[in-house]
């Protein structure tokens, strides 16, 4: 729903020729193509016009001199010119049609690949469906306007300029009469393409506003049907869809008004041919053939005015997406590569955060004078509450966000002269929803390195405590995991991200432990797997069970920015204070939580968490 | 514009047919004349783009060939253009009247399966997925519309354009006429061969473009992953390679069209040159006139090209059945029936309950409950313990015949749950969901949710005090006019439950049930939470599903259940007394106080 609601986005550009200049340049690379096409088309209605012409000569030089063999010959020419002209409509189609796919194609990629290089604060203020409606809508519309719409306007024109050559050739008086209609068939056109199409975008709108409401109605049926609320319901989705019934009969009835205006416009102008060449046929001034070719020009000027019509009103919608395109298409990174940035070769060693500070929005700092040393192998604790900037601790070190004052050092050198790659590539990150890919198992955990062997998957699958349910899938590591990872559990999901991360050999580990509830056993699977990662790593977890609290070299409680406390399990316990609430509540329920009385052995207990170590 | 009310009254069930395309004329009852009315239009149209042909032949012969006119310019000119206001006229008409059917039809349909689909049964919602549902429900409909707006007019008009523009060449010359169709069954057969394929071709390329989407959309979600892993350009290189399949796929489908096209347009274009050739000797051996080839001339041109797009639209009107079936099944299923049942509407209930050796089994078969007995007096408070599974809130669903039991009798206020309307019953009963479902309206639309008449803002403050949520609202910019959910706030889990108390305490209900899951808040907010459940609890018999012992101390009665079945039951004291589960639950609590007594003690 969400998508829709992004593309019907509203856009009040006007045009402007620098936009249009930029989205024609998309062809360029292509431009032989686009000239194929051009000729191709621009032929395919010349020959259009010609042939109504021939018909004419059928009449004039063939039947009313009654002289069959010119009536052949003429024939003769009209069908060559169709297998020509059959010819350049493979060519148009083929041209037109390919060079649009490949469009589609280079925006979506170039889009694709400078998303890549996008930062995470450009991902926390723009909505994924926003971005996804710029590459797949887009990228549809703007390829659409440079090829076919470019087209349909060259056959357009060509096909009423030519028309019209003919039209003088025949009988220039008729053709001036003609001439006049043009104008005012073109606008009366484009009035009303303009008012279908904004007619059908609120159909659009409506129909994503009606979608809506069947999710709602079917994910919240339960409680509907518990509160008895079916009628009130009722009457509340009778206006909507009597909304939609109103705009998408008022876009039909527009729609079909269209073509019959337009015709009747034109009949106006054929009266007049009628009427005038009528007169001059005494005279001898116009032949029957010339008749019938004005009223096949006059009858079929309808195509290409209504092929205008359309591209001129489709136009600002494609503009307006070529202008969303390249917004996108011009955002800079926020964080990237500085200039002489290298790779150090190791990142293992001590931390240091100097007096940072950083905010996301600019009068709301999230991390105040913050500074921190850490040894080179230490595992810090990060516990507070939600919003305290743990997580910004982390995002910070990552190099996803950098610190908008103070500096970050890692053995001694500001991270910032290091690349960005040679920082990620060496950290191993577990978040707190792991988020999987659609594929299978193995290649999931063949992310976290791209060239490692079966073997070292399985191994560090293993490690992390995942082989044995790996091994119960059907299809085991070749197992498909869904979008998303959706086929999975929570607890699978979190192992198999551990697994990756330990398969990427991290040399900073980076976890933000799942609050959401797993079995006991998975939990100390995780635990375990933890373990294996935090040997020979710099660690900041995220914490949120004791056991992992308590395992860390120091324990650091953030709270509104700054660090409330820091220091070991046992400091902290004895003193008593903000640690102290925070640990006593959660080890209640924690405890309540492993204790399961409706075990079936009677009497044992398993064991309690918190002793284990 | 609004349709009529018997029109919307109709009832879609009778579009349950064996034969589709009498379940297809069903749908669009109230519409059958305007239907009618939109061919019968399109005919008249067309008989008038013919008879233009045929005043053309008339002034041509009259001014050019012979010179005899009778009828003078001007009044030719107005034929042509009264001809043209005529046949567009009739067309715009019959595109209205299509547009009306089909809008109207399909509004009518959609309002029919949103109610069917709130009122289908609790198992029915169980097995059936929600993207499921709603596609049916949207794109599945828009076919259908699709079809009665497009596909059957498009087909008809080119129906009644062939055979209106033959007869009339048939009056002109029979051997002309049959000459001029050699080709037409060729043309339709090719089309629909092609069309077949290209709708084939097609689907490739869809499935190949979600394929990308979906690429595409992982990789922004996971945004954090990628960069964590610093795998840009693996990513760009997976991309990539679909990215590139999809451009091959729309190759090879522009490759059908751009042969399919021109090979048509040989074979139509030679069929005409066949008749221009024809009508030409017979017009110069005197057959026909002048003027009579002309109109022909014209009129062949209709009989021959748009036969090519009778393919298409035959090749979509089969997916458009394909759709009429699918939106069939939802329609085919039995609406639970909520005002069945023989007890008044108006009685005042006391709230007593009675389960008497009550079982309950899925439709596979699967036991959920067995032999339930116990007695809850009005006002009490009846606590069910249990691991996840043991069937506590399978109990509980039988209340509002969210299900109804296989066996044994429950008994309200003496008299058997069936006998009463499922209505009447959810009239009564109110829940309290462990993590409620919340709108995505404003709270104040929230908490009134399950009210039908006007509640007055007093009225909802009031509830929102009591439910302790007050003052959390208040904080809002907006206040109780904020909307709830993606466009709106993000309520937290015990927020969510305290509106959902205020939604129930407006309901008023004799009978309460609640699932009880405080543990997921923080300390400060669990105490107003308490006191809010218990204001909520006063002269209501109350069912709580509960997870911790603390909170059901106090209950009237206490049920503990493992596997289907109560395995204890009593106050809880006497639980107390005897071994079992409660009293092991109990007992951990004071553990768990040793057990941290102990840790501080040892670093200490």
């Amino acid at each position: 729903m969400s998508d829709e609601y992004y593309e019907e986005e509203d856009f009040e550009t006007k045009f402007t020729g620098k936009v249009f200049r930029r989205i024609l340049g998309l062809t360029k690379p292509h431009w032989k193509w686009v000239i194929g096409f051009l000729i191709a088309i621009a032929a395919v209605s010349s020959l259009d016009s010609f042939s109504t012409f021939l018909s004419k000569r059928i009449i004039d030089e063939g039947i009313v001199p009654q002289n069959l063999a010119a009536v052949k010959n003429i024939l003769l020419l009209y069908g060559g010119l169709i297998l020509v002209q059959s010819a350049f409509v493979f060519t148009f189609i083929y041209l037109a049609g390919v060079l649009g796919e490949r469009i589609r194609y280079d925006l979506r990629r170039d889009m694709f690949k400078h998303l890549q290089n996008l930062s995470l604060s450009y991902y926390s203020r723009t909505p994924v469906g926003w971005i996804m409606s710029r590459v797949t809508s887009d990228s549809e519309r703007v390829a659409e306007l440079v090829t076919w719409g470019l087209l349909d306007m060259t056959w357009g024109i060509m096909n009423i300029i030519t028309a019209m050559i003919f039209m003088f050739i025949i009988n220039w008086q008729l053709a001036l009469m003609v001439m006049i209609a043009l104008p005012i068939l073109l606008v009366v056109a484009i009035q009303f393409r303009q008012r279908i199409l904004s007619q059908f975008r609120e159909v659009r709108k409506m129909n994503s506003k009606i979608t809506g409401a069947y999710n709602e109605n079917i994910t919240g049926v339960r409680i509907i049907k518990a509160l008895g609320r079916e009628p009130e319901n009722m009457k509340e989705f009778d206006s909507l869809s009597g909304s939609m019934y109103r705009a998408s009969y008022r876009a039909a009835w527009l729609s079909a008004l269209f073509l019959p205006t337009v015709q009747i416009i034109s009949a106006f102008a054929l009266g007049a041919i009628v009427w005038v060449g009528g007169l001059q046929a005494n005279l001898g001034f116009v032949t029957i053939g010339g008749i019938q070719a004005f009223v096949s020009y006059v009858t079929f000027m309808l195509w290409p005015i209504q092929d205008l019509a359309r591209v001129f009103a489709e136009m600002q919608r494609s503009m307006a997406s070529g202008e969303r395109i390249f917004s996108l298409l011009d955002t800079d990174p926020e964080v990237k590569n500085l200039e002489g940035a290298y790779d150090p070769g190791t990142i293992y060693g001590d931390i240091e955060f100097d007096h940072v500070n950083f905010s996301y929005e600019d009068n709301n700092p999230v991390l105040i004078d913050f500074s921190l040393k850490v040894k080179r192998g230490e595992t810090i604790a990060l516990v507070g509450p939600t919003g305290g900037g743990k997580s910004t601790i982390v995002n910070l070190l990552c190099r996803f966000y950098e610190p908008k004052q103070g500096k970050i050092r890692i053995n001694g050198i500001d991270y910032k002269k290091f690349s960005l790659h040679s920082i990620q590539s060496r950290v191993g990150i577990v978040l707190q929803t792991p988020h999987l890919f659609s594929g299978t198992v193995r290649e999931n955990l063949r992310y976290g390195n791209l060239v490692a062997s079966d073997e070292e998957i399985e191994e560090a699958a293993k490690l992390a405590g995942a082989h044995d349910f790996i091994m119960k899938f059907d299809k085991g590591y070749d197992e498909q995991v869904g979008e998303g990872g959706n086929n999975l559990s929570v607890g699978q999901k979190q192992l198999i991200s551990l697994a990756r991360a330990i398969l990427a050999k991290p040399e900073i580990f980076v976890m933000d432990e799942a609050t959401s509830s797993v079995d006991t056993l998975t939990e100390s699977l995780i635990q375990q797997g933890m373990e294996t990662l935090m040997i020979n790593t710099t660690s900041f977890i995220i914490a949120h069970r004791l056991s992992t609290i308590k395992k860390a070299n120091r324990i650091l409680v953030i709270e509104d920015g700054r660090i409330a406390e820091i220091g070991s399990h046992a400091e902290l316990l004895k003193k008593g204070g903000k640690y102290y609430r925070l640990y006593t509540k959660q080890f209640r329920e924690q405890m309540e939580k492993s204790f399961n009385p409706f075990a079936n052995d009677e009497g044992h207990q398993p064991p309690l968490p918190v002793a284990a170590d | 514009m609004s349709i009529p009310e018997s029109i919307l009254n109709y009832d879609l069930k009778n579009v349950i047919s064996k034969n589709r395309f009498k379940g297809l004329w069903r749908l669009m009852t109230g519409y059958h004349h305007k239907y009618v009315g939109a061919a019968l239009s399109l005919g008249l149209a067309a008989a008038a783009k013919t008879s233009t042909y045929l005043l053309l032949r008339y002034f041509v012969d009259a001014y050019f060939v012979n010179n005899n006119a009778t009828v003078s310019l001007p009044v030719i000119a107005l034929g042509f253009i009264g001809l043209a206001v005529f046949e567009g006229g009739f067309s715009f008409l019959s595109g209205k009247l299509a547009a009306e059917t089909a809008e109207g039809s399909t509004k009518r349909l959609r309002d029919y399966l949103y109610d069917h689909i709130q009122h289908l049964t609790y198992s029915y919602h169980d097995k059936m997925q929600t993207g499921e549902l709603i596609q049916r429900a949207t794109s599945d409909v828009d076919a259908l519309r699709r079809f009665f707006a497009d596909q059957a007019i498009g087909v008809g008009r080119i129906i009644i354009l062939f055979l209106i523009n033959f007869v009339m060449i048939l009056t002109i010359n029979v051997k002309l006429a049959f000459i001029s169709i050699v080709v037409v069954p060729i043309v339709v057969l090719i089309s629909i061969w092609f069309f077949k394929r290209v709708s084939k071709a097609y689907e490739d390329y869809q499935e190949q473009d979600a394929v990308v989407s979906t690429i595409l959309q992982e990789n922004l979600s996971g945004v954090r992953v990628v960069k964590a892993f610093a795998r840009q350009d693996y990513e760009t290189n997976k991309f990539e390679k679909d990215n590139w399949k999809k451009f091959v796929l729309g190759k090879k489908l522009l490759l059908m069209h751009s042969l399919f096209w021109p090979i048509s347009d040989i074979i139509c274009g030679a069929q005409m040159l066949t008749g221009f050739l024809v009508g030409a000797t017979f017009a110069i051996n005197g057959e026909i006139t002048v003027g009579t080839y002309l109109a022909y001339a014209g009129m062949i041109i209709w009989i021959i090209w748009p036969m090519r797009n009778l393919g298409r639209l035959i090749v979509q009107m089969s997916t458009g059945l394909v759709s009429f079936g699918r939106v069939l099944e939802i329609i085919k299923q039995v609406r639970e029936p909520l005002d069945e049942g023989n007890v008044n509407g108006n009685t005042a209930l006391k709230g007593a309950i009675t389960f008497k050796n009550v079982g309950f089994k899925y439709e596979d078969g699967q036991n959920v409950l067995e032999e339930i007995n116990f007695d809850a007096k009005p006002g009490q408070v009846i606590a069910l313990l249990g691991s996840t599974g043991s069937g506590k809130t399978s109990l509980v669903n039988l209340l509002p015949r969210f299900y109804d039991y296989s066996a044994g009798n429950i008994l309200l206020d003496g008299i058997e749950l069936t006998e009463y309307p499922r209505r009447f019953l959810r009239e009564n009963i109110g829940i309290v969901e462990q993590e409620p479902f919340l709108f995505s309206r404003t709270i104040a639309e929230n908490i009134t949710y399950g009210v039908n008449s006007k509640v007055s803002q007093e009225d909802i403050e009031e509830a929102a005090r009591m439910a302790a949520v007050h003052d959390v609202i208040t904080t809002f910019p907006k206040g109780y006019k904020t909307l709830v959910g993606e466009k709106g706030v993000t309520l937290s889990g015990g927020q969510k439950q305290r509106v959902a108390i205020a939604r129930t305490l407006l309901k008023n209900p004799k009978i309460l049930i609640m699932d009880d899951s405080t543990s997921a808040v923080d300390t400060e907010t669990e105490a107003e939470i308490r006191s809010a459940l218990n204001r909520l609890m006063e002269n209501r018999t109350t069912f709580i599903i509960a997870h911790r012992i603390q909170s059901i101390v106090n209950a009237d009665q206490i049920i503990v259940m493992d596997k289907g079945r109560i395995v204890q039951h009593g106050k809880h004291d006497e639980l107390m007394q005897q071994p079992g589960i409660y009293r092991k639950i109990y007992d951990i609590q004071t553990l768990i106080e040793e057990e941290l007594e102990k840790e501080v003690t040892r670093v200490g």
